[in-house]
């Protein structure tokens, strides 16, 4: 027994997808914009679950399985990557990347530049205790 | 199929895992990789040898499919197979198709891992890592090119997206890099997303996401709605156009193509290279299956009279044709601006891209053959040209356009490599890049030709096509002689000062590695016609799954027969249309409460309201027909 209607699943995943992709394409914070492109996803999977419960056959579930990893993966990446860019320019925003582009085209502009956050040691001071270990020289040498 | 799998019999799985041999290789190798790093013993071994090694066994497994082609006196399991051309319970395809774009990806991955051997982008210390990339994309990309099923689909085109991701940002100390992998993680995101929204639509609203079955529900469906008029369903539009435009980032085409100069800017010489040829292979691969198959290139049309396949060409067609000629336009309009060589490479891949949608607009066998061929030449002549520029950054230390000023005086070989690289990517006649062309052009003429009487407006489409595909090919001549006059005719630095020119000293390996490409494409375009027998061959056995269960029409509800005389009888009003008000009340599994008033406003008579999503601006959610049958 299903009361609520197709329909209803279909609105609200509509609803999700739209709203994470006007998120992903107008927020400049790096980590919301993934946040955004994993509820597009949730969108589909919505879609998808309620196709197949509609159906009364297993092939959304397990496409939604499929989905729920591939986006796992898509994550563990782009948040590595974040972290990479974070360390370079200690600031999530994501115009603060406009090196690459067209060589005639200015970058936009900041009127408002998100706010960095307050300086913090990058590292936690340890005191001294022991032998600093022997660097070998390939740890030293990264250019 | 999915919920097929627990019936997998052991026979059938290893014939299944026969043909699908050199991707399991690749697996092997992949985690042979990262097993062998553990080991200190083997902490000194470059990884490329043992990239190149498992390359070369899949390629030799990969021929060896190719040469034996359904000939085979073995288990019945192997016939069967075969015989419905379906591996692993109809998730992928089996066809010549399949095996020639695995071999062209293999012998690709083969150059690639010699290219990064010479130039020694990973070190050995991230060798691991690359190669294990590498090979993780590229098994994506086969999967792409014998999808047969959306979800195939979503699957391979994630799995040879994510670790390009990575390999687009791996010179990690660069900042251009990390941006490149940036932009390239976010707008891959995102389409991603977008296809994946069209693939629910789709597998939603037909209750199969099997290619060769969905062609036939559109088919069918099409063939109700009668050929008169536009009445298409939201959701199959919508559907459709998100799993394009999906395709379509991949494939670099115009609107969708932003990241691509970026990427390649701010990705190192070879992994650029990589992603030029073997990413469009595989996008161009899955974009000809989609589309062949849906417009009823295969076993199924014979069996279903009643389809429409030819409506599906008609929408097939402009779609296609309108993307390539912007692409083609476009991609060569702004190479011309470009003074970063990688960045004037990147929209000369663009356009390219453009010329092979040109051949795919076509949608028919021979249309899709030039473009396996063009995609050797193209494969040829776009990796020599981005090897040659990863060579000359080692020596030169730069990639900008002003660098190379008189080079000719200083490394005559690499120059004259080079130069042969970008006339054949200008399709001048002696080299292979000619004839890549002039099979695209002639496919779009005689498509065109054909279409002359059936059917009009297709026929000036395509002529049109045609057209921009000419001027576009003068266009494109401006950017590439800009390069090679650069180089050739410009006076360097060193030159205007008055010091003789130093002299690049190049390794032998880079010269033996252009010299190969430059041979090659010479040797091709003198003797094509092994490649071309060999790529009119790849689509001659285009064999899609052969669905053999009868799949009723999709559109009018149970206990509604439609008339004898088929949908083209029927005025668009007349009621054939979408019987809005003939769904049973309990029609829906389960139906205790049904949908009240049983119907869409509108009533038998109307079809669809003005053609738009009934209430509210999103796509339409509504009731697909038939909710109680369950197309196999």
């Amino acid at each position: 027994m299903n009361p609520v209607p197709l329909q209803h699943f279909l609105v609200v995943g509509a609803i999700l997808f739209a709203l994470g992709a006007i998120g992903f394409m107008t927020r400049r914070n790096l980590i919301i914009m993934f946040l955004c492109a994993e509820m597009m996803l949730q969108g589909v999977a919505l879609n998808l679950v309620a196709f197949a419960r509609y159906r009364g056959n297993l092939q959304g579930q397990s496409f939604v399985l499929f989905i729920i990893t591939v986006a796992a993966c898509e994550a563990a990446l782009a948040l590595a990557l974040i972290l990479v860019l974070y360390k370079r320019k200690n600031s999530l925003d994501v115009s603060l990347w406009q090196e690459l582009r067209e060589e005639s085209e200015e970058p936009t502009l900041d009127e408002e530049p998100l706010e960095s956050p307050p300086e913090t040691s990058a590292m936690p001071h340890l005191p001294p205790a022991g032998r600093e270990p022997q660097k070998k020289r390939e740890e030293t040498s990264h250019v | 199929m999915i919920y097929r799998l627990p019936f997998f019999r052991g026979a059938e799985l290893l014939a299944n895992c026969d043909a699908f041999a050199p991707e399991l290789i690749l697996c092997a190798a992949i985690v042979l990789m990262l097993v062998l790093r553990l080991f200190a013993s083997f902490t000194r071994v470059h990884m490329g040898y043992v990239a190149l090694g498992s390359t070369l066994a899949a390629l030799f497994m990969a021929v060896t499919q190719w040469t034996g082609y359904g000939q085979t006196s073995t288990p019945t399991a192997y016939q069967e197979m075969m015989q419905t051309n379906s591996l692993f319970t109809g998730l992928l395809v089996y066809d010549t198709l399949t095996v020639y774009l695995r071999i062209f990806l293999l012998a690709f991955m083969v150059m690639v891992i010699w290219l990064t051997l010479l130039t020694g982008i990973p070190d050995r210390e991230d060798s691991a890592d690359f190669y294990t990339l590498l090979i993780g994309s590229t098994i994506g990309m086969c999967l792409m090119a014998s999808t047969n099923h959306l979800l195939m689909m979503f699957i391979g085109i994630e799995m040879a997206s994510l670790p390009s991701y990575a390999l687009a940002g791996f010179l990690k100390g660069r900042r251009r890099s990390s941006e490149a992998a940036l932009k390239y993680v976010v707008y891959g995101g995102g389409a991603a997303g977008v296809m994946l929204y069209g693939i629910s639509l789709l597998a939603g609203k037909f209750g199969t996401a099997s290619l060769p079955h969905l062609a036939v529900h559109f088919a069918t469906s099409l063939g109700q709605v009668g050929a008169t008029g536009l009445h298409f369903d939201p959701l199959m539009i919508l559907g459709t156009l998100f799993i394009v435009i999906g395709i379509a980032f991949k494939l670099a085409v115009v609107p969708f193509h932003f990241w691509c100069p970026d990427v390649f800017e701010g990705a190192s010489a070879e992994v650029a290279g990589f992603l030029s040829v073997a990413s469009k292979a595989a996008a161009l691969a899955l974009l000809a299956r989609f589309a062949l198959v849906l417009s009823g290139l295969d076993p199924n049309a014979d069996n279903l009279p009643g389809a429409h396949w030819e409506e599906m060409r008609r929408y097939l067609i402009p779609t296609l044709a309108v993307f390539a000629i912007v692409t083609a336009t476009f991609g060569n309009m702004a190479a011309y601006l470009q003074t970063n060589l990688k960045r004037l490479l990147a929209y000369s891949t663009i356009a390219h891209a453009g010329y092979m949608l040109m051949g795919l607009a076509t949608v028919n066998r021979e249309g899709t053959k030039a473009v396996l061929f063009y995609l050797v030449a193209y494969f040829l002549m776009n990796l020599g040209a981005f090897a040659i520029v990863a060579f000359l950054r080692n020596q030169t230390g730069s990639e900008d356009l002003g660098a190379f000023r008189g080079l000719v005086r200083r490394s005559p070989f690499m120059v004259v490599a080079l130069s042969v690289c970008l006339l054949s990517l200008l399709g001048v006649p002696p080299l292979v890049g000619f004839v890549g062309k002039f099979q695209v052009f002639a496919a779009l003429f005689d498509a065109a030709k054909g279409y002359g009487e059936k059917d009009h407006t297709l026929s000036v489409i395509l002529y049109t096509t045609l057209v921009f595909g000419a001027l576009n090919s003068v266009l494109s001549a401006f950017y590439y002689l800009k390069v090679m006059k650069v180089m050739i005719l410009e006076r360097g630095l060193e030159d205007v000062e008055g010091k003789a020119p130093t002299p690049l000293v190049m390794p032998w390996g880079d010269q033996l590695y252009a010299g190969v490409f430059s041979l090659a494409l010479l040797g091709l375009g003198l003797y094509w016609g092994p490649l071309d027998r060999a790529s009119a061959e790849g689509v001659e056995r285009f064999r899609p799954e052969i669905v053999k269960a009868e799949v009723r029409p999709t559109g009018p509800p149970r206990g509604m027969t439609p008339p004898p005389g088929g949908a083209p009888t029927q005025g668009p009003g007349a009621g054939g249309g979408r019987p809005g008000g003939g769904r049973p009340g309990g029609g829906r599994p389960g139906g205790g409460g049904g949908r009240p008033g049983g119907g869409r406003p509108g009533g038998p008579g109307g079809g669809r309201p003005g053609g738009g999503p009934p209430g509210g601006g999103r796509p339409a959610p509504e009731v697909p027909e038939n909710p109680g049958e369950r197309p196999r």
